[in-house]
């Protein structure tokens, strides 16, 4: 029947539909708007100003996001392997642990920090005591305190990504390697690891981009010379009210990280070809 | 209990970032009640006692919603100025801001006048108040509370008497010193320092004043540009000296009797929240109520008692001195007249002015 056969192609369509909507609604129609605050008289201007005066804000922005997601693949690769590999019936009490803190806020998590890395608190006179801090220094207001809190608080964000590709892995395959005479080192690095790569590469994606335009972590952790870009951007809006750089700004951000995913992914895809 | 006052929040951070996570906003919460009878008013947090509204609605029969939701002049402005440009209603009938933001809401048209006939307290206003450089004439603005700028720090902690805005810069106290991210009174007092006033200022003083910022805080002699979350650090001794507002001080004391608010020998910064109707507001009656309300000498002592600010009422102390006596003779609260001469108020800036100041400001301080 014609009509159907119509509704069978429009259903697609109709699928999509919410999706589309929604996307256009809260992300195309703002981005449109957010470009055109961005372009003052003259239009580039400013493009320009973002351009000459904040490159060490944005250079530090991505140095701190680049440092947190090092330290957090570092941290989240082991336990994702357990948790995919050894944890047993433990499985799946340890991944509630992994999304516990969630349910508390980010912003009182990260004010948790603050005491925790208080100057008189235990932290602090623990690594002053093992002569890790000089008598005196301190762990706030440091870029130390800002890069563990970024990585703190995305670390979730890289444990799921690679324990849902651990977890997919073909046991049968490590058997095979095993069989083929490789060790459990040869078996990891030929099998296991790049199998899991993509789990890596969402993990470091999904830690490095809210870590580079994070602004929270920044603002209470670090002192003044740690500010990074997202407070750059805050207080370009809502302080001096300079749209037009405040948009360029977050233009200049989207930018860097949308050339940064693609490189990311052409060497991943290289890496999985080679 | 600690006595609190409205500097002491956790700040600008906290505000906007409440804000974007979801606290209520000004302007996008529609009023609950919406009957005409309702008054809305926004304060800062902590700068009211818990005895005035009951004491007032009652009176008066009118209902009040009090929202504590200005932590930051810029951020509330940029809240607001939107919908009052394009008309909208902001759901505030009374709102309080600092100086200068309260100059730049009467520049743009977004405050009514005060209907004087139905402020028969006016006459209470103190010879501080009488004038104001942004509101000539007081026709738009009457001062909630006054208060100063100068410098915090406990006695045992530096080991010395503060006396001077340079020492701030003192590398003994390296790292240990924070400075607050509102620019009329960090600027402000650092220009004293230089010899420079702030009732007068020109592009090159800023300039100087906001060198001599930037140089400290790339040294690593100011640890932190704080909105009131200093005072937990002054507190607990990881800050020495600070850049301070009055009442804070005037908070803390309750627990940290040691603690010192000191207006340096260069002189302190004078700042005044105002009290004002945004023109999106149709209830001008229950808000000028209100206002005469608090300007009634008894009420202001009333507020006093628990902000710890300067009133601007003809009257209050006398009245604070029956159920506060000790607040009272603080100086912080009924400044003596040697104080009051030390005190200067920042000028008011055009806005391209102030967005240029404000630029080089965020720059010093590595904004």
């Amino acid at each position: 029947m014609a009509s159907g056969a119509r509704g069978g192609a429009l259903a697609p369509a109709l699928l999509v539909l919410p999706g589309v909507t929604w996307l256009v609604a809260f992300f195309v129609l703002p981005l449109l708007t957010l470009a055109r605050t961005s372009f003052g008289a003259p239009w580039w201007g400013g493009y320009a100003r973002a351009v000459t005066g904040f490159g060490a804000v944005f250079a530090r922005s991505f140095g701190f996001a680049a440092l947190a997601t090092v330290i957090a693949l570092v941290l989240a690769y082991p336990l994702a392997y357990v948790l995919a590999f050894r944890a047993g019936r433990w499985r799946g009490v340890l991944l509630g642990l992994v999304i516990l803190p969630f349910f508390t806020t980010f912003l009182v998590r990260t004010f948790a920090w603050k005491t925790i890395m208080n100057d008189d608190g235990l932290v602090v006179r623990a690594l002053q005591a093992v002569h890790l801090l000089p008598p005196g220094g301190r762990l706030l207001d440091t870029a130390w305190a800002v890069v563990g809190g970024l990585t703190y608080n995305f670390l979730p964000f890289m444990i799921l990504p690679i324990y849902a590709s651990l977890e997919k892995v073909d046991r049968r395959l490590v058997e095979a390697a095993q069989d083929l005479f490789s060790g459990p080192a040869r078996a990891f690095r030929l099998v296991v690891l790049p199998l899991s790569l993509p789990g890596v590469l969402a993990g470091s994606l999904l830690t490095f981009i809210p870590a580079a335009g994070d602004f929270v972590n920044a603002e209470l952790l670090g002192g003044p010379n740690q500010r990074m870009i997202g407070s750059v951007i805050q207080g370009q809006f809502l302080q001096v009210r300079d749209y037009p750089l405040a948009a360029a700004l977050s233009f200049g951000l989207m930018a860097l990280i949308a050339v940064g995913v693609v490189v990311a992914a052409r060497l991943l895809r290289e890496e999985q070809l080679a | 209990m600690s006595r609190l006052s409205r500097r002491r929040f956790l700040g600008t951070t906290l505000g906007v970032a409440a804000a974007a996570v979801g606290g209520s906003d000004v302007v996008g919460c529609r009023s609950s009640g919406g009957g005409s009878r309702v008054l809305r008013i926004s304060n800062w947090p902590l700068y009211i006692d818990d005895r005035t509204i009951p004491d007032f609605q009652r009176a008066t029969g009118i209902t009040v919603q009090y929202h504590e939701d200005i932590n930051d002049n810029n951020e509330f402005f940029a809240k607001i100025a939107e919908p009052l440009r394009r008309g909208q209603s902001i759901d505030r009938d009374v709102i309080v801001l600092t100086d200068w933001v309260a100059g730049r809401m009467i520049r743009l048209g977004y405050a009514t006048p005060l209907d004087l006939q139905a402020f028969p307290n006016r006459a209470n206003l103190s010879a501080l108040a009488q004038n104001a450089d942004f509101d000539p004439g007081r026709r738009y603005t009457v001062p909630w509370l006054f208060g100063m700028v100068g410098l915090g720090y406990n006695p045992r902690v530096t080991g010395r008497e503060i006396t001077s805005v340079r020492d701030l810069f003192d590398p003994a106290f390296k790292g240990r010193v924070t400075m607050v991210t509102e620019m009329r009174d960090t600027l402000g007092l650092v220009m004293l320092g230089e010899g420079r006033d702030p009732a007068r200022c020109t592009a090159a003083d800023i300039q100087v004043a906001a060198a001599r910022v930037k140089q400290a805080r790339e040294s690593g002699q100011v640890r932190a540009f704080t909105g009131n979350d200093y005072t937990e650090d002054l507190a607990n001794g990881n800050i020495a000296v600070a850049i301070a507002w009055s009442g804070d001080i005037q908070g803390l004391h309750a627990d940290n009797p040691d603690l010192v608010w000191v207006a340096p020998r260069e002189g302190a910064i004078l700042f005044s929240d105002n009290m004002l109707s945004p023109k999106s507001s149709d209830r001008l009656s229950l808000a000028m109520a209100w206002i005469d309300w608090c300007y009634a000498p008894a009420h202001s002592a009333q507020i006093v008692s628990r902000a710890g600010y300067i009133s601007a009422v003809q009257g209050a102390i006398p009245e604070l001195e029956r159920i506060a006596p000790s607040l009272a003779q603080s100086p912080l609260v009924n400044p003596p007249a040697s104080l009051l001469a030390q005190l200067r108020t920042f000028r008011s800036l055009s806005d391209e002015e102030d967005a240029s100041f404000t630029r080089v400001f965020l720059d010093a301080i590595g904004g």
